[in-house]
C-alpha cells in the first residue's frame, strides 16, 4: 500500500508540465511546435508515476546484488513508466510523419493556415 | 468447459495478433485477394470464439485466465487477468463481426501495398478485444493507445491532404486522452496499491468520499469520454470520420466510439461502484451532458452536406443516448446500454457502407452533387431508408429493445427533458439520413443553385468490387438489428447482470411499450419531407428556418477544424468534471 510521499516538488512539477504543455499545444501555430508540447505533457505522466512509486530510502528494485527484503522503490510503477515511454516515442513519430506529409502536400505546418475540413484558400 | 473457455480466452487477441504479424512478414509473397481472405477468416473465427465464450460465460459462468500463471497468492493480485462475461465477450464478438464484415466490403481496394490495411485492421482488432476483456486497469489503458494508434494509421491510409489534416486533429486529441488516462491510472494505484480492476474496487470501496480516487476518475474518464465523442469532446469524431476510407469509418463509428463508453461502464461496474463522489458525477453532470451530446449530434448531423460527416454527427447523437443509459445504476440502464450500442453499431456500420458504395460507384460523397444519381444502383436506397428509419427510432429490432430500456432506466422512467433530448436527437439524425436518401435516390428537393460547386476536394473511392458484394455485408448488418426486440431485452438484461454484477431486476421488467420510438421517427419523416418539400413553402415558414438556421449557425462555427479549439475543449470538459467532483 502506497503512502503518498512527504515532499510536494514532484506534484508541483507534474502539475505544471501538465498545464503548459496544454497551453503549449492549444495555442501553437506550428505542429512541430504542438507535437513538442504534447511530449512535455506526457513527460508530467513520468514524473507522476515516478512520484506515486518513491520511497524514501528505497534501492532501484533488483535484487541481484542486495537480499530479498530490502526495501526498493515501486518496481509496478517503473514499469508503468517505460511501457508509457515506448508508446509516446511511437505516437510522436507517428504525428511528425504525419507533419511532414502535410507540409509535403500543403507547404505550410501552421494549423490556423491550413484550417483543415474548411475549403482552401 | 468452463477451463477450456479459459484457456482458449488468449486466442482471440493473440490469434489477430500473430496473423498480423506473419502477414507483415511475408506480404510480399502473398498474391493479392490472399490477404483479404486471411483477414476475413482471422477476424470471422474470433467472431466465433467470443460468441461461444458469451453463450458458455452466460452457461455456466464467466471464464477467466491468468496470463503467464500469475495467479493471485494471498489476496495479492499482481497478474493480468481476462474475463469473457457475458457482456464483453459479446462485445468483443461485435467488433469481429464488424471487422469482418467491413474488410469483406473492402475487397479488394486495398491491394497495393503489401497487405498494410489487413495488418492494421488485425492490429485494431485485437487492441479493441483486449480491451473489452481484460480487467486489469494499465492493460486496459495499453489496449486503448494500440487502438488509438492503429486508428490513427488507418485514418491517415489515403495520405492526401485532407486525410492527414483529420487525422493529425484525431491523433493529437486522442493522444492527450490518453496522456490523461494514465495519469489518472496513477493516481488510482496510489491510493487502491493493485490494478486488477476487481481488487481497486474493494480497496477504493473503504473511503467513498477520497478526493484523490475523484481526480483519477476525472482523468480517465476525460479520456473515455473523449473517445467516445461525449459533448465537449467531440469534435475530432466528424473530421476523423470524414476523411477517413469508408471501410474505416464503418469500424470506428461501429465499435470503436461506442468502446470508450463500454470502458466507462466497466469501471463504473467494477471500480466504482461504492465511490460516491463518481456516482454523483454519473448523476449529475454525466446525464445532461448525454442528453447535450444528442441534441448537439442531432443538430449538426441535420447541418451537414457530406454524407460521411453527417454520418459520423449522428454518432455523437446516438453515444449520447448510450451514455444516458450508462448514468443510470440500474440493472435496466445497463441492459439498454448494451442493448443499444449492439443495434447502433449494426444500423451505422450498414449506412456508412451505403456512402462506401456512393464514394466508390458514384464518386461523391456530397448529397447536393449526387441528388437524383442514385438511380442504377440497386436496393442501396431501400437499405439506407431503413437505416434511416431505424436510426430514428422505429420501433423494431435490437436498437429500439435498447432505446425501451434506457427510457425506463430510471427510478420508473427517465426525467421528461432527457427522454425529450433522446427523441429530438434520433429525429434530427433521422431525418437527416432520411432527407439524403430522399434527394440522392429519389431526386427529390429542389435543383441545387450555386452551392453545389463546392470548393472541397474531390474525392472517390476505387470501384475494384462489383455492387452486390458491397451490398452483402451492408444487408447482413442491417438484417442482424432485425432480433425481435424482446428477445434482445431479456438477452441484454441477462448479461448486465451477469457482467455488472448489478441486482437482478426484482421482478423481469414488463417494460410497456414506450411511444417516444413512435413519435420520433413521425418526427423524423416530416422532418425530411419539410426540408426536401422546401421549394414549396409558404412565406412564413420559410422565414422562420432561416431564422432557426441562423440560430444553430454558431454551434456549427464551434466545429473550427482547429485542433487548439479542440483541446480547449477537452481542458472545458475536464474542468466541468473537476467541478462537479467538488460540488459533490
Amino acid at each position: 500500500m502506497s503512502a503518498l510521499p512527504m515532499n510536494a516538488l514532484p506534484w508541483a512539477v507534474c502539475a505544471w508540465l501538465f498545464a503548459i504543455g496544454l497551453y503549449g499545444a492549444s495555442t501553437s501555430r506550428n505542429y512541430l511546435h504542438l507535437i513538442g508540447c504534447l511530449s512535455a505533457c506526457q513527460s508530467s505522466t513520468y514524473v507522476l508515476l515516478l512520484a506515486i512509486g518513491y520511497r524514501r530510502g528505497g534501492a532501484a528494485p533488483v535484487f541481484h546484488d542486495h537480499p530479498p527484503g530490502t526495501p526498493v522503490v515501486d518496481p509496478v510503477m517503473q514499469a508503468l513508466a517505460l511501457t508509457d515511454i515506448v508508446v509516446g516515442a511511437a505516437v510522436t513519430a507517428l504525428l511528425l510523419a504525419m507533419a511532414i506529409q502535410v507540409f509535403k502536400r500543403r507547404g505550410a505546418i501552421d494549423p490556423q493556415r491550413l484550417r483543415p475540413m474548411q475549403p482552401p484558400k | 468447459m468452463s477451463e477450456l473457455a479459459g484457456r482458449l480466452l488468449p486466442l482471440v487477441v493473440a490469434a489477430p495478433l500473430a496473423v498480423a504479424a506473419i502477414m507483415l512478414a511475408t506480404a510480399h509473397l502473398l498474391p493479392p485477394k490472399v490477404p483479404d481472405v486471411i483477414a476475413i477468416a482471422t477476424a470471422a473465427a474470433v467472431a466465433g470464439l467470443c460468441g461461444w465464450l458469451a453463450v458458455v460465460a452466460s452457461g455456466i459462468g464467466p471464464a477467466g485466465q491468468w496470463f503467464g500463471g500469475w495467479t493471485p497468492v494471498g489476496g495479492i493480485r499482481l497478474g493480468i487477468l481476462f474475463v469473457g462475461d457475458p457482456a464483453s465477450a459479446t462485445m468483443a464478438g461485435l467488433c469481429a463481426v464488424v471487422v469482418a464484415l467491413s474488410t469483406l466490403f473492402a475487397w479488394g481496394f486495398f491491394d497495393e501495398v503489401h497487405a498494410h490495411f489487413h495488418v492494421l485492421m488485425l492490429l485494431f482488432l485485437a487492441a479493441m478485444v483486449g480491451f473489452c476483456l481484460t480487467q486489469d486497469l494499465f492493460n486496459l489503458f495499453v489496449w486503448f493507445e494500440l487502438m488509438s494508434v492503429a486508428a490513427y494509421a488507418l485514418t491517415a491510409y489515403k495520405l492526401a491532404a485532407s486525410s492527414l489534416e483529420g487525422a493529425l486533429n484525431f491523433t493529437v486529441v486522442n493522444s492527450f486522452a490518453s496522456i490523461a488516462m494514465l495519469a489518472g491510472v496513477g493516481l488510482l494505484y496510489a491510493r487502491a496499491g493493485q490494478l486488477d480492476m476487481t481488487a481497486m474496487g474493494q480497496a477504493l470501496a473503504r473511503d467513498g468520499r477520497d478526493p484523490l480516487v475523484a481526480g483519477g476518475f476525472c482523468l480517465v474518464a476525460t479520456a473515455l469520454l473523449t473517445k467516445a465523442a461525449v459533448v465537449p469532446f467531440q469534435a475530432w469524431l466528424a473530421d476523423a470520420h470524414g476523411v477517413a476510407p469508408s471501410p474505416v469509418s464503418v469500424v470506428f463509428s461501429a465499435v470503436m466510439v461506442p468502446l470508450g463508453l463500454f470502458g466507462l461502464a466497466k469501471l463504473d461496474w467494477l471500480v466504482f461502484a461504492h465511490c460516491e463522489i463518481v456516482q454523483s458525477i454519473l448523476r449529475d453532470l454525466l446525464l445532461p451532458l448525454g442528453c447535450a451530446t444528442a441534441v448537439t449530434g442531432g443538430l449538426m448531423a441535420w447541418l451537414q452536406r457530406h454524407l460521411k460527416r453527417l454520418l459520423g454527427f449522428s454518432t455523437v447523437a446516438h453515444m449520447g443516448v448510450v451514455l444516458i443509459g450508462l448514468t443510470s445504476r440500474e440493472t435496466v440502464g445497463a441492459a439498454g446500454f448494451l442493448a443499444y450500442a449492439t443495434g447502433h453499431a449494426m444500423v451505422k456500420g450498414a449506412l456508412f457502407m451505403v456512402a462506401g458504395v456512393l464514394l466508390s460507384l458514384r464518386s461523391s460523397n456530397d448529397e447536393l452533387v449526387l441528388r437524383g444519381k442514385g438511380a442504377g444502383l440497386g436496393p442501396t436506397g431501400w437499405l439506407m431508408a431503413a437505416a434511416g428509419l431505424l436510426l430514428a427510432g422505429a420501433p423494431l429490432g435490437v436498437m429500439h429493445a435498447g432505446d425501451s430500456l434506457v427510457g425506463h432506466a430510471g427510478e420508473i422512467v427517465l426525467p421528461v427533458w432527457a427522454e425529450a433530448a433522446i427523441v429530438l436527437g434520433g429525429a434530427l439524425t433521422g431525418g437527416a439520413v432520411l432527407r439524403a436518401a430522399g434527394r440522392i435516390f429519389l431526386g427529390l428537393g429542389a435543383a441545387p443553385g450555386l452551392e453545389v460547386e463546392s470548393p472541397t476536394e474531390p474525392e472517390r473511392e476505387k470501384a475494384t468490387r462489383p455492387l452486390w458484394l458491397m451490398l452483402l455485408p451492408c444487408a447482413l448488418l442491417l438484417l442482424a438489428d432485425f432480433w425481435p426486440a424482446s428477445w434482445a431485452e431479456h438477452a441484454s438484461l441477462a448479461a448486465a447482470v451477469a457482467s455488472g454484477r448489478l441486482p437482478a431486476a426484482v421482478s423481469p421488467p414488463e417494460l410497456p411499450p414506450l411511444i417516444s420510438g413512435l413519435v420520433s421517427t413521425v418526427l423524423a419523416l416530416s422532418f425530411a419531407a419539410v426540408a426536401l418539400g422546401r421549394a414549396r413553402w409558404p412565406r412564413w415558414l420559410r422565414r422562420g428556418g432561416e431564422a432557426a438556421a441562423a440560430m444553430v449557425r454558431p454551434l456549427r462555427d464551434l466545429h473550427s477544424g482547429l485542433v487548439g479549439d479542440y483541446l480547449s475543449w477537452t481542458a472545458v470538459g475536464m474542468a466541468a468534471l473537476v467541478v462537479a467532483a467538488l460540488l459533490a
